[in-house]
């Protein structure tokens, strides 16, 4: 009787074990089952032969290459002249006005936007170029950028247009627009050369290419997400369908469309190094020179540069979507400059009340020249109509900041023209910080202490992760690999993703890519490993203190904006090139998601938890690791995904610093002129790419749904 | 209004830049590449020098990596002319120079008098020692590339493992084939590929600054051996490179177009040591380039003279 019950109890304590901890329980039976295919098969596996020999990618698409090249390139080069036309119409303007009368064209629109501290920020911005003298290089990159940015969102918004209004077109551009993100860039580097030609026109194509996701993808969900109701009623009162789209729908969708543009415009920052590869000018040019010579500091002061380009870009599109303008009159909240906590300091307050009191300054005066100029123009109206005199006359007063700036920049442009007013950027105000950065460079490069401790770390890396997971991923027999990527596709999400798994992962093994494909499998691995193993903690901690979050913040920013290429000489320096600098350079640049994320998963748990924990008795601690961390996983595991998919694309970088995955391929087939093997190798980080991020999303949405979120 | 500020910034821009943009011969510009490396550019501009200052020419110059994408910039006819290719490192000269067997699609325009030289190097305090940074002799014995093995423990890195490592050609597309070598040789090294030049020299420039012994690759002339002191590893007679005949190619229309600029560059050569001397006052006295390239022109007219058409 008693052993009955014995039995039930052991089978019940059984169940439950499988019930509560399934993951664990599954996950750790399959890498004991991997680790004994591994030991059985004991050599590196060997994709077959003739598989290999009957699938000749390469070469098809080299053939195919050759032969259209000729048919295209007119119509191409027709695109690119009139691309340049207008690309040197603008550099050409902004390099020969008077820098004083550029800058106030420059900084106006951070006033306009962002009001008094998005101006001081802009003036920062502009200002960091003439201070570092690269005033003609920063304004070949805006140019660049600007035109990049233009034709994304023209096309971008009508596309995601479209793609709202057609499954059909959704289904078929949804995939394009995955490819074009992941696709490494430089694999259309070199047809780019040939067919757009050298310089502007080839970067500004492979920007529009890699910046025109999101606008598409934003512009149709925008739309989409209009409530069907609004829409009926729209239709009910006798509009077609076209008016309610243009009327009503984009009008709604609008906070969406902005987010894309915004998301766009720091996309197209993210290549201006890569123009450099096709021969355009610019601030791109500056790090890519530092690098090339070893001059770190002169690469930093590129990158940094860049980084101000980047976040007044940011932040100026980002305010453009989320608040109307802020004009000088409704200018009323206390202003503040520094971070809070400092408004105790009497001279901080000072200076703060300083730069308010000269801001409503300007600011009255701006309103009272935009008085006269709009009683004036109503005076003239109003000859013809007094009525539309009166409804101008309320427009332009609505305006008073647009009006002003366009007489400052009229009057300052009528000065250029007939005084010599102006002088060229005093000497005496450039600053340059390379050489102080080159100095501590080579202090820190034969500084004992420092070596011993990158050495340590090195020898942790390479010996406790990459070493054995690369011969793992390298000793598993293809099959088995296929197998498990087949059945975790198939669990996670369904047939759809299991038959992309297999065909990706045979048309690797085909293209006679397999072991390069798993190095990339193990560095991502690690990489984000590493990532999650310090972005969550410092994630909880961001969350938690506002000092460590203040600190963490703009670290995050620049590490997402500096161009990855200015990093990479002083990892190698450091750390020897090698994959295990691969690895350190992709964490830095793959970090900055997974600690936002879990920053954002925490605080935007309701207040209520701490209340209801803590009156169960739960210390702070307990809180935040029985609740609030396995309540905030759906925002890791998004952060996670997205770091995935950033170290996937740092695997096209990272060959520069001795990376071994698919990225090396990638180059080898552009340094042999081979579009077809840069192809292949390209295609595989894009299919690798696809199948981790949907078994990721996949995997995030089922623990959603468990938690009862959404 | 943000309508507004586009179209009145976009119409004071075309006012602006149609007023601003400067008239220019057409003819006489010609748009060349700017090579990555301080010997190229210092070829280059020797060229550069005789077409603006006799022959009246203004030359743009466009900073591009060098590789492919120069070679197909030129084949588009974007770019004119390449001033100082180097044979081993290009897959792309068998592909469109007839002289290599390639499709004609760009003409060979003769040396450039810059012969490559290539080999394996270590840094001279591992066979000498540095009495200066206490450095002792690590490597005394080392006098031929087969001594290597002796020594093999003192290279080793990570990724080598047990054996010594070698850093080696750092772009596969080169086809320098180290571990090839090496094994045929017998000498138990893994060659290191660090993927790109940068990589490469940061890695020499970081052990030579910690005082680290390596064996690395490098060819001459090249800024390297004017910033580390290195000693070349004589190599067995038959493994020996061969010498790079560095020459020059252009593109065919553009070629019919301008014999002027053809004849000198058909006629300019350049010596290793004066290339060397200019990359020394460059890269080691840190000196402008357009200056140390004028000077060295104006001391010597008498080679330049011959370069004329």
């Amino acid at each position: 009787m008693s052993a009955v019950i014995d039995h039930q109890a052991q089978s019940s304590w059984l169940a439950s074990l499988w019930h509560e901890r399934r993951g664990w329980l599954i996950s750790s039976g399959l890498l004991i089952v991997s680790l004994v295919v591994w030991k059985i098969h004991g050599a590196e596996t060997i994709f077959p032969e003739s598989w290999i020999e009957s699938f000749p990618f390469a070469q098809k698409v080299d053939e195919f290459d050759a032969w259209m090249r000729p048919f295209v390139q007119p119509t191409t080069r027709a695109i690119a002249a009139g691309v340049v036309w207008f690309y040197e119409l603008l550099v050409d303007f902004l390099t020969f006005t008077q820098w004083q009368v550029v800058f106030v064209i420059l900084v106006l629109p951070a006033f306009a936007y962002g009001g008094l501290r998005l101006g001081l920020l802009g003036m920062v911005a502009v200002g960091s170029w003439l201070v570092l003298d690269f005033w003609d290089e920063s304004m070949e990159t805006l140019s660049l950028m600007s035109i990049s940015i233009l034709i994304s969102i023209v096309i971008g918004v009508l596309l995601g247009i479209w793609a709202s209004q057609s499954d059909r077109f959704e289904a078929i551009i949804k995939p394009i627009l995955d490819t074009m993100q992941t696709l490494p860039a430089f694999v259309y580097l070199i047809p780019a050369f040939y067919l757009f030609g050298i310089g502007p026109p080839g970067a500004i194509l492979a920007t529009v290419i890699y910046a025109l996701p999101p606008v598409v993808r934003l512009t149709n969900l925008g739309i989409r997400q209009v409530p069907a109701g609004i829409d009926e009623a729209a239709t009910s009162f006798g509009a077609t369908r076209a008016q309610s789209l243009i009327k009503v729908k984009i009008p709604l969708a609008m906070p969406s469309i902005k987010l894309g543009v915004n998301q766009t415009v720091m996309m197209a920052l993210a290549l201006v190094v890569l123009a450099t590869f096709i021969g355009s000018p610019g601030l791109g040019d500056i790090v890519y020179q530092g690098l090339t010579r070893l001059n770190v500091g002169k690469a930093l002061e590129g990158g940094l540069a860049i980084v101000l380009m980047a976040i007044i870009l940011d932040r100026v599109t980002y305010a453009m979507g989320h608040s109307e303008h802020v004009s000088a009159s409704q200018h009323d909240h206390v202003f503040r400059l520094f971070p809070q906590g400092l408004e105790n300091v009497k001279p901080i307050l000072y200076i703060e009340y300083g730069i308010d009191w000269i801001w409503r300054k300007i600011g009255a005066l701006g309103n009272f020249v935009a008085l006269i100029v709009t009683s004036a123009v109503c005076k003239v109206v109003a000859l013809w109509n007094s009525d539309n005199a009166d409804k101008l006359r309320e427009i332009m007063l609505a305006r008073s900041f647009l009006i002003a700036s366009l007489v400052l920049i009229a009057v300052l442009m009528l000065l250029e023209s007939y005084t010599d007013l102006y002088g060229k950027f005093p000497r005496d105000w450039e600053y340059s910080f390379r050489t102080p950065v080159n100095q501590y460079m080579d202090e820190l490069v034969t500084d004992e202490l420092f070596y011993s401790i990158t050495q340590g770390i090195k020898e942790a890396l390479w010996f406790g992760m990459i070493n054995p997971l690369n011969t793992f991923f390298k000793g598993l027999p293809w099959w088995y690999t296929c197998l498990i990527f087949v059945a975790g596709a198939f669990l996670f999400s369904g047939r759809g993703l299991a038959i992309v798994a297999l065909l990706g992962l045979l048309f690797i093994g085909a293209t006679d890519l397999w072991l390069f494909g798993m190095i990339t499998l193990s560095t991502v691995l690690v990489s984000v490993f590493i990532c999650f193993v310090i972005g969550v903690p410092l994630g909880v901690l961001s969350a938690y203190s506002k000092t460590t979050d203040t600190i963490v913040k703009p670290i995050l920013d620049t590490m997402q904006t500096m161009p990855v290429f200015v990093y990479l000489v002083p990892v190698v320096m450091l750390f020897q090139g090698g994959q295990v600098s691969a690895v350190i350079a992709t964490v830095v640049y793959a970090l900055p998601p997974i600690v936002r994320c879990t920053t954002l998963g925490i605080r935007e748990l309701p207040e209520q938890i701490n209340e209801v924990s803590s009156s169960f008795g739960a210390s702070i601690a307990q809180t935040l690791i029985k609740v609030k961390i396995p309540m905030a996983i759906p925002a890791v595991m998004l952060g996670i995904n997205q770091g995935i998919m950033m170290a996937l694309a740092m695997e096209v970088v990272t060959p520069l610093i001795g990376g071994k995955g698919l990225g090396l391929i990638v180059f080898d087939g552009m340094n042999r002129a081979s579009i077809g093997l840069s192809l292949q190798a390209g295609v595989g980080i894009v299919l690798l790419a696809i199948i981790l991020d949907r078994m990721s999303q996949a995997w995030t949405k089922t623990q959603r749904e468990a938690m009862g979120l959404n | 209004m943000l309508l507004r500020i586009k179209a009145i910034l976009a119409s004071a821009v075309l006012a602006l830049g149609f007023a601003a943009v400067p008239s220019v011969e057409a003819a006489k510009r010609l748009t060349v590449p700017d090579p990555d490396w301080t010997g190229g550019v210092v070829t280059c501009r020797t060229i550069q020098y005789v077409l603006e200052n006799e022959l009246g020419y203004k030359v743009k110059t466009v900073a591009i990596p060098g590789g492919p994408g120069v070679w197909e910039g030129i084949r588009a006819g974007d770019l004119f002319y390449n001033c100082e290719t180097w044979p081993s490192y290009n897959p792309s000269k068998e592909k469109y120079l007839s002289e290599y067997g390639g499709d004609g699609s760009l003409v060979h325009l003769g040396d450039s008098g810059i012969i490559g030289e290539t080999a394996y190097w270590v840094p001279r305090y591992v066979v000498e020692g540095d009495a200066s940074r206490g450095i002792p002799p690590s490597a005394p014995d080392l006098n031929a590339f087969t001594d290597l093995n002796k020594y093999k423990h003192m290279f080793k890195s990570l990724e080598s493992g047990d054996r010594g490592n070698l850093i080696g050609c750092p772009v596969a597309a080169w086809l320098c084939e180290d571990q090839e070598r090496l094994d045929r040789i017998g000498v138990d090294f893994y060659a290191q590929a660090l993927g790109s030049e940068t990589a490469h020299w940061a890695e020499m420039l970081a052990k030579y600054k910690r005082g680290e012994p390596f064996i690395a690759y490098a060819w001459a002339p090249h800024w390297i051996h004017a910033a580390l002191d290195l000693v070349e590893v004589k190599l067995p007679e038959n493994e020996a490179w061969a010498d790079d005949v560095t020459f020059k190619y252009a593109n065919p229309e553009l070629v019919k177009e301008h014999p002027e600029v053809v004849a000198v560059i058909k006629k300019h050569r350049l010596t290793n040591e004066q290339q060397a001397g200019m990359i020394y006052e460059i890269d080691v006295k840190k000196r402008d380039v357009d200056d140390v390239v004028e000077e060295w022109m104006e001391a010597n007219e008498a080679i330049w003279r011959k370069w004329l058409p």
